[in-house]
């Protein structure tokens, strides 16, 4: 064996020494050869079946399935399945758009009329700041910010109105539908449990995924209330009750791409996310659970991406590789399902790489990123739609131009027609190798220090990622990295194309300026009516359960949300019980 | 002389947006130009960044918004600041602002709007042309 790679190695350096040389000297600028290229000694050792193995089977580097759900091509038009497809259509992604407008009278305004077009996933709601603070929209502290980010929820009644229209064929036992809601997921749950039991649905028929990715909150994103400790003792919470409760519905969907957005890099992303998904275990372990009666209720949303293609192929690969031995070596997983990454999206480009200048070329990006995706085991989606950086929501022409993208990528292209195609590369595998040994080091370093917690409160985690963001910032100013129509390709004779937006968004954003008085008056209302002694009675027992660590508390809160009690009433007595986490990450 | 004293910048977050990217570069690259920088972290009301600059003394104010909330946000600002005596600081506002907005973000009285693809460069050379 050694003998071969000798006789390469011995090629490559001629090949260096004469081919390469020669055609270097042509250049007159030229200092030394960019050249790079892989051959069988750049990967020795290479056991294909320990690294890579089949598609669908461990380590799932080639692909957590044999073959890409999507290649089935589906597509709904009304209630009957063509040979075609069409957004949402995959079994990974059931649940609609991510979306959330103003008051939940808008919202459920919203989702008529896409349901009016033939959607079928059940909500994927984003919700204001507020809510995911756990404040209400009365409290005079947050004024300004409901209804903003997304619909504001304040008690069950938001949740019945925002609900309403998912009824007979797309009652909540028919549906998935998904909440970006970390530090008050709990309550989430709890509301949503009132709602079906109202409805006469029985538990373990719903499917939904809170994202419930606390941790990563602290170091990006920022929407955290409690200390870690007590955030994970909720996190223990939920884990519990939907093992044992609700075995169709998500525990977490969990990930890196926030971090990545706030400036990590590729191997931060992935060690960062691998420390909290196996803080995560732990604690379904700790609370006597073994493995496999929770993991395969995980979910990630999204690892970080980027516009390195053939990078960001081998970043997917290596997360793949990665959460399989995590799950099985650390853990002793034997489930199939609790072994692989199921994920809503593959690579992409990375909204932080969208431009404000010529926002056009975004979709040149996200093409690219939806490609790598294909080519990485996901959905060639090319996200996100081009005009995302403008702030001012996505218009329509931009998701049309954008699943356009994807459907050329899947039928005119047909990149998802085999499994993995990189697989064995000799560049592919090494840098496959290079990205999980690197996350893997800063993984056992955060793990040295005392755990994610530690690593939280001491800033570590936070500032290394704000020194990456920094010093990409610091590499696109220094010209050593360029970014077109930014920092390079900007002379006077360049075009800024730009299309006209003719279709009108189905939210009209003159109504986020009145949400906030509706959702006030909407929650006067809910307060009035609702019976004190009943609010009074619930939230002492869940004052009850939060200070008895042994106890869960969702039963405690499904209670409160079907007296009505509001979502800051809730969050008031963790508040009171277990503090809240004060950042001291400095620069 | 003024190139004694270094000018003093804080940066803060108005409102509930955790998106700390933009403020913690813009923190390190500011500090690396020379400026003295406080950063002033997450979740501050318009009435805790007022009282803080006035504090630190500083000589300009960055926020930074992307949660939409920005002309609410602007305005409490500077009305806490005009309250406090800090209407002559320069006011400078980063983040995720839609063109549109920027007209009316100058006439409240913020010197500077700076979205996405801004450079270091950029703003330091702005806060030095505008205070010397």
């Amino acid at each position: 064996m050694d003998k071969k790679f000798n006789e390469i190695s011995k090629r490559r350096k001629r090949w260096e020494e004469t081919t390469v040389k020669d055609a270097v000297s042509r250049f007159s600028y030229m200092q030394e050869s960019p050249a790079q290229f892989y051959a069988p000694d750049s990967l020795q050792n290479f056991d294909f079946l320990n690294k890579v193995g089949f598609p669908g089977e461990y380590p799932y580097t080639a692909g957590p399935y044999p073959f890409y759900p999507n290649a089935a091509l589906r597509e709904y038009t009304g209630q009957s399945e063509t040979n075609r497809f069409k957004r949402g259509s995959s079994g990974q992604t059931r649940a609609a758009e991510y979306s959330g407008y103003g008051a939940p009278e808008s919202t459920r305004d919203y989702y008529k009329s896409m349901i009016a077009i033939g959607s079928i996933g059940g909500p994927n709601l984003a919700s204001d700041l507020p809510t995911q603070l756990g404040y209400d929209s009365d409290n005079p502290a947050i004024s300004g910010e409901v209804g903003k980010v997304g619909v504001s929820i304040d008690t069950l009644r938001d949740f019945e109105v925002i609900y309403e229209p998912f009824q007979g064929k797309l009652n909540l036992d028919k549906i998935a539908t998904a909440w970006t809601i970390n530090a008050p997921a709990n309550v989430f749950i709890a509301m949503y449990i009132a709602l079906a039991k109202k409805r006469g649905i029985s538990l373990d028929k719903l499917r939904f995924t809170p994202q419930n990715d606390i941790l990563k909150e602290y170091v990006a994103r920022g929407t955290y209330i409690f200390p870690p400790e007590k955030a994970l003792r909720l996190f223990r919470d939920s884990l519990v009750f939907l093992a044992r409760n609700i075995p169709r519905a998500n525990i977490v969907s969990g990930g890196g791409y926030h971090m990545r957005e706030a400036g990590a890099s590729r191997e931060q992303d992935l060690a960062y996310s691998m420390v909290n998904i196996a803080t995560y275990c732990q604690i379904g372990i700790d609370a006597g659970l073994s493995i496999d009666e929770f993991a395969p209720q995980f979910t990630i949303n999204a690892f970080g991406g980027d516009m390195e293609f053939l990078k960001e192929i081998a970043f997917h690969r290596a997360s793949r590789r990665m959460y399989a031995t995590l799950m099985k070596e650390r853990f002793g997983a034997k489930k199939s399902k609790s072994m692989i990454i199921r994920q809503q999206r593959g690579a992409h480009m990375g909204r932080c790489n969208t431009t404000v200048q010529r926002p056009l070329n975004n979709l040149s990006r996200s093409i690219i990123g939806g490609i790598a995706s294909g080519l990485s085991g996901g959905s060639p989606s090319a996200f996100p739609p081009y005009d995302e950086p403008l702030g001012l929501g996505w218009s329509l022409e931009a998701r049309q131009l954008a699943e356009d993208a994807q459907r050329i990528l899947t039928v005119e292209a047909r990149i998802l027609e085999v499994t993995d195609p990189f697989a064995g590369s000799y560049y592919m595998e090494s840098l496959t190798n290079e990205i999980e040994d690197n996350a893997w080091k800063e993984f056992d370093k955060v793990m040295s220090m005392g755990g994610v917690a530690a690593a939280i409160e001491s800033g570590y985690i936070k500032r290394e990622i704000g020194k990456s963001a920094y010093q990409r910032q610091k590499m696109i100013e220094e010209g050593e990295q360029y970014v077109v129509g930014v920092n390079c390709f900007t002379g006077e004779h360049e075009l800024d194309v730009r299309i006209k937006s003719l279709v009108q968004n189905p939210y009209d954003p003159s109504e986020r300026e009145k949400a906030e008085e509706l959702q006030k008056k909407n929650l006067a209302e809910v307060k009035k009516r609702r019976h004190g002694k009943g609010v009074k009675k619930s939230l002492e027992e869940l004052r009850k359960t939060a200070k008895d660590v042994g106890a869960n508390t969702i039963p405690s809160l499904v209670a409160c949300a079907e007296e009505y009690v509001t979502l800051q009433e809730m969050c008031g007595v963790f508040r009171d019980v277990f503090g809240e986490y004060e950042d001291r990450a400095s620069l | 002389m003024k190139s004694q004293k270094k000018v003093r910048v804080l940066i803060a977050k108005p409102g509930l947006d955790g998106h700390e990217r933009g403020a913690r570069v813009l923190s390190y690259g500011l500090r690396d130009e020379g400026f003295e920088v406080i950063y002033a972290g997450l979740r501050q009301t318009p009435e805790q960044i007022a009282a803080a600059a006035i504090q630190e003394d500083v000589d300009v104010v960055g926020l930074s918004i992307l949660s939409g909330a920005h002309l609410a946000m602007t305005s409490r600002v500077i009305e806490n600041l005009t309250g406090l005596g800090g209407k002559d600081i320069l006011l400078l506002v980063g983040g995720v602002i839609p063109e549109e907005d920027m007209p009316t973000l100058k006439k409240m009285g913020v010197a500077g709007v700076f979205t996405s693809g801004a450079t270091i460069k950029e703003i330091s050379e702005f806060i030095r042309s505008r205070l010397s």
